[in-house]
């Protein structure tokens, strides 16, 4: 008995001795690599943030792919299709990053898809949203996609190695898709009444969505809040808060200048403090929406099952045994 | 890795790609695949969609011993007292050269002389 509780207090004293050095190490600004010892709770968080970030790039594409062959040009549609395509190999890229972390416990890219299809994993608020007009789409090209920009560059210097390396690639891709999502727009924009009226119910119906991207500014709201958690271990730099006025500091300008408006008579910038202030989202509408009962949910949930099943004979035809199911 | 299927489905692998003769073979990422065909064309879809590349490797992770975590950080620190080896320190040759008016053999000047004049 003695031997065992020695043994086991050495060890913990051995582990906080290597929670030093990786805290100087991430402080120092160096890269933990996948293999590098790592603390339980930097790990976990990491899987929690990136196996959440690229399913939700899959579960965005999968929606935004039904607009392929209803998009209004063959520039649009050669557009919005290289679009989809770079939002699965983001997706590829973000679950390898993932799949290395999950290894050490005995898990791989199957657990991830079961953990997404029985709702443990959870896929980002704007993809449970329906698209009703190409301006849907339009919106989503330049403010979702604008709001996922603002969150994932301020990733850039992320403290893990292959996350940030995946990051970098991926916000250089955004680029294009942002500018894709300005066209759109842009051309809705400056359009017939129509068009400009199916733009601005376009953001009416989104608006809620896009403040909600960010996630509640504090724990209390919604219960639980990693943040605190990825900014002490250099994941990211700012809180939700901070990220949600940035982009409100970088649209906003930008929608107003459009003569488009927000659902928000209240929305005004406050020079004393620096900063918006707007109408909050329902929060407890966010709770329902991120545990799989929102408008689109179990559809885009299906979609994923169906892309699943449907390729299920090239897995087959594809494997060096004979697959039994 | 074993799939819910029982089958072993899929490799990893690593992804090299090389942008033009003169550029050096650059690591890209990895990917997972059920064979070195998939692997390469995976790897074209996945990360060549925009750039062009004169060439492709796709390496199963397992064929790759790189160091582990202890090796690197030894291997990284031992490079602090290796500035002996290096043109640090040297920097004070230039006003010298200055005052004979002439120039420092630099990088840029040895660099250059890979252009000889033609008689």
């Amino acid at each position: 008995m003695y031997i065992y509780g020695g043994a086991s207090a050495a060890d913990h004293e051995k582990d906080t001795e290597k929670h030093t050095v990786f805290m100087k190490r991430i402080e120092a600004g160096e890269k933990i690599e996948a293999d590098d010892w790592m603390p339980d709770e930097y790990r976990n968080a990491l899987i929690k943030l990136i196996s959440m970030h690229g399913i939700s790039e899959i579960m965005g594409a999968l929606p935004e792919k039904e607009w392929v062959p209803k998009a209004p040009s063959l520039k649009r549609k050669l557009g919005i299709m290289a679009k989809v395509q770079d939002e699965m190999g983001h997706g590829q890229l973000l679950l390898r990053v993932a799949e290395d972390l999950i290894k050490p416990y005995g898990k791989n890219r199957e657990n991830i898809m079961q953990d997404l299809l029985n709702g443990k994993l959870k896929f980002h608020n704007v993809f449970h949203m329906p698209t009703k007009t190409w301006a849907d789409a339009g919106i989503v090209g330049w403010l979702v996609d604008g709001a996922a920009i603002i969150s994932q560059t301020n990733m850039l210097d992320a403290s893990y190695g292959p996350y940030q390396r995946a990051l970098q690639r991926i916000c250089q891709e955004e680029v294009f898709h942002a500018q894709h999502g300005e066209s759109i727009i842009m051309a809705l924009a400056e359009g017939s009444n129509k068009q400009r009226d199916m733009l601005q119910e376009a953001l009416d119906r989104w608006w809620s969505s896009l403040l909600m991207f960010f996630g509640p500014a504090s724990a209390t709201t919604t219960g639980s809040s990693k943040q605190e958690i990825t900014t002490k271990y250099r994941i990211r730099k700012s809180s939700n808060e901070e990220l949600r006025q940035a982009f409100l500091d970088k649209y906003l300008p930008r929608i107003f200048s459009l003569g488009l408006t927000v659902p928000d008579e209240t929305i005004h910038y406050d020079e004393a403090n620096k900063r918006w202030e707007y109408k909050q989202p329902d929060w407890n509408e966010f709770k329902k929406i991120i545990s799989n009962n929102g408008p689109c949910s179990k559809q885009r949930l299906r979609l994923r099952d169906i892309a699943y099943e449907n390729n299920r004979w090239v897995r087959q035809a594809l494997a060096p045994q004979a697959v039994v199911s | 890795m074993t799939s819910h299927d029982g089958s072993n489905f899929y490799q990893e692998y690593e992804v090299f790609s090389k942008k033009n003769a003169k550029s050096p073979i650059q690591h890209q990422f990895s990917l997972l695949a059920p064979n070195d065909e998939m692997a390469l064309n995976m790897a074209q879809e996945n990360f060549m969609r925009r750039e062009n590349v004169i060439d492709v490797w796709v390496v199963p992770r397992s064929q790759i011993r790189s160091m582990t975590s202890e090796e690197r950080q030894l291997w990284t620190k031992r490079l602090d007292n290796k500035e002996y080896r290096t043109t640090k320190g040297y920097g004070y040759l230039r006003k010298k050269w200055r005052e004979k008016e002439q120039g420092m053999l630099d990088e840029k000047e040895i660099m250059s002389w890979k252009e000889v004049k033609k008689l």
